[in-house]
């Protein structure tokens, strides 16, 4: 009952600021927020640390058709994460979803985002760029605040999912539980 | 001299210690600022890759409570544009320029010291931070290093003159006395004289030094007085003989001009022999052999009688008697007074080639009989007045041209101070007055 509640404010509060953000990041310019949320995503492996995965390779997963897409795939043709290459990997369903370093749930994305969740390996960084997602369970979740894109981090899912994070990262993160 | 040396040597070091000093502390905090700009630098990376200049404010803002002397400080980002700015309170902001191609910069102007410090993650520049640090501090530790030096400066020079002070009279008492009996060896000729040498400084050793070279001084001249005297009477007695028969032959022999040749030969033979008692007079000076035979005598028959005797031997220039010619009897060595007249007269004779005239005038003054020998000659210079009367001087330009030892004064002298009586010149421009002062009744001088 209390999770039906919940999910239904966050989809009020996610219509309201969706109409809000669009004009804020319009001011902003709308051509750079992906840009820069793909940064963001990039600039993330830097303050995390994914225990026991030994892969030579780092995938980041992103569900959804988004624009996010392209910067960050170019980035993922000129930048490592630490040693590591960097693949992109798109899903159109929770099924889809296989092992990921970094899974990008779009805003584009239509499936619950419980679906999306159940099917992620553990050890998996979950983005969101959906209001209150990050309440719902997303480790990190974009959100626009004075027309600047933040963060929202929420600590129980990192340490749940066995992510380190960063202090320097959570001293800029909005912490949600 | 020691004082401003000291003034010197203390002012140097002063300078090189403010100065080392305005160094190190310049270092220093160049060092802590650099410091500072990398932490702001790395605990801002996060803020610049996520774009949080709010967080980055923040950071920045902390300097308030970490380094209240920064006045500026800010992030730039890659484009060099402002991320985030922190300005203390009550300043002004300020506007960094970009920042050049090296790592990090450090400048000082007169009030402030710039610091840039690239942000490097990896390898990736990220941006900059700019510090712009007030040095007001370093101002303050100048004046104070100032006024301290100044202060011991002041201190220094003070003590430097006390010292001075106490330990000059040490010094210079000692140099002094040195060279008073420097003098008085120079002025008298008394070799005996000793400097007293206590310790074992420089000063010591130039009163040792100066004793030993009195001592070897002393020492030739009393051997010099010894073959003075030894030769002199040596060359006395044959020369006697000689005299003797020469005025036998003189005597005898009344052809000419073999006659003429005998009396050229006795004068000069005279000239001689008086050139040896003379020689033997100054011995017996030096050795304190020399007596005077006191009698009662009149002095006006010895002055005339002299005066007729040496006018016989002069026949250029007329003697002339001046002032009183009462007879006076006096006490005191005939012979030896007689001497000190035909010794002036001679010089006066001497010294006044073209001159014809030399007058001898006499007064009795008191106890004391007082003759003038004056010529109209060559004078004596000022200068050289009072070196007249020392031993072996002779005047500098006439010396060439005129004969003679330069002891017939220096003898004349000697007789008169044994008379208890003086002798002394009066001379400007031309002519010269000889005095001598000769007590009436004589009184042993105390030598």
């Amino acid at each position: 009952m209390r999770n039906t509640c919940d999910r239904f404010k966050s989809w009020a509060i996610l219509i309201v600021l969706c109409t809000f953000s669009n004009v804020a990041l319009k001011a902003q310019g709308p051509e750079k927020e992906p840009v820069l949320k793909a940064a963001f995503i990039y600039n993330f492996t830097k303050y995390i640390e994914w225990n026991g995965q030994d892969r030579e390779i780092f995938v980041i997963g992103i569900i959804g058709n988004t624009p996010v897409y392209e910067p960050l795939d170019a980035i993922a043709t000129t930048k490592t994460v630490g040693e590591k290459r960097i693949i992109i990997r798109k899903f159109n369903t929770p099924g889809e979803i296989t092992d990921c370093n970094i899974l990008f749930i779009s805003s584009a994305n239509t499936y619950p985002l419980s679906s999306i969740l159940e099917n992620t390996s553990k050890g998996t960084l979950t983005i969101s760029e959906s209001p209150g997602f990050a309440r719902l369970g997303t480790a990190i979740n974009f959100v626009v605040l004075n027309d600047k894109l933040k963060f929202e981090a929420n600590v129980k899912s990192l340490i749940d999912e066995g992510l380190k994070a960063s202090s320097q990262l959570l001293k800029l993160a909005i912490i949600v539980d | 001299m020691q004082v401003f040396t000291s003034v010197i040597v203390l002012g140097l070091c002063f300078i090189v210690l403010v100065i080392s000093h305005i160094n190190d502390y310049k270092e220093r905090k160049s060092e802590g600022m650099i410091s500072l700009s990398q932490v702001i630098g790395s605990s801002s990376i996060s803020a610049i890759q996520f774009e949080d200049k709010d967080a980055a404010r923040q950071t920045l803002s902390d300097l308030q409570k970490v380094s209240p002397d920064v006045l500026n400080a800010g992030i730039l980002d890659q484009e060099n544009h402002l991320f985030a700015g922190y300005t203390k309170k009550g300043e002004d902001t300020f506007l960094f320029n970009s920042p050049g191609p090296g790592v990090r910069t450090v400048k000082f102007t007169t009030h402030n010291l710039f610091i840039t410090n690239k942000i490097i993650d990896n390898t990736d520049t990220l941006g900059t931070v700019f510090i712009r640090t007030d040095l007001k501090e370093l101002d303050n530790i100048k004046a104070t290093q100032y006024r301290l030096a100044i202060i011991i400066l002041i201190i220094g020079v003070a003590l430097a003159f006390l010292i001075s002070f106490i330990v000059q009279p040490y010094i210079s008492r000692r140099l002094l006395n040195l060279v008073r009996i420097m003098y008085h060896v120079s002025e008298t000729g008394d070799y005996s004289k000793h400097v007293t040498t206590d310790g074992r400084d420089e000063i010591s050793t130039l009163s040792k030094v100066f004793n030993k070279l009195m001592d070897q001084v002393r020492e030739s001249q009393n051997k010099k007085d010894e073959f003075i005297g030894i030769a002199s009477h040596e060359l006395k007695t044959p020369l006697t003989s000689i005299k003797g028969y020469l005025q036998v032959l003189e005597g005898i022999e009344n052809n000419e001009p073999n006659k003429q040749y005998i009396k050229k030969t006795l004068d000069s033979v005279n000239r001689l022999q008086q050139l040896i008692f003379d020689l033997l007079d100054v011995s017996k000076i030096q050795s304190g052999q020399l007596h005077l035979n006191i009698s009662s005598f009149d002095i006006n028959v010895l002055i005339e009688e002299t005066i007729a005797s040496f006018q016989v031997i002069s026949p250029n220039h007329t003697i002339t008697r001046k002032g009183s010619t009462v007879n006076l009897m006096v006490n005191a060595d005939r012979q030896r007074i007689e001497q000190v007249l035909v010794n002036l007269l001679s010089n006066a004779v001497k010294y006044s080639p073209s001159a014809s005239e030399v007058y001898v005038s006499t007064e009795q003054q008191g106890n004391e009989y007082i003759i003038r020998v004056v010529d109209f000659g060559i004078g004596v210079e000022k200068e050289e007045q009072s070196r007249i009367f020392d031993r072996f001087y002779r005047a500098k330009d006439n010396s060439i041209l005129i004969s003679g030892f330069g002891l017939g004064l220096y003898i004349c002298k000697d007789i008169m101070t044994r008379h208890n009586g003086k002798i002394w010149i009066e001379s400007e421009g031309t002519g010269s007055v000889f005095n001598v002062l000769l007590p009436i009744n004589y009184i042993a001088a105390n030598l």
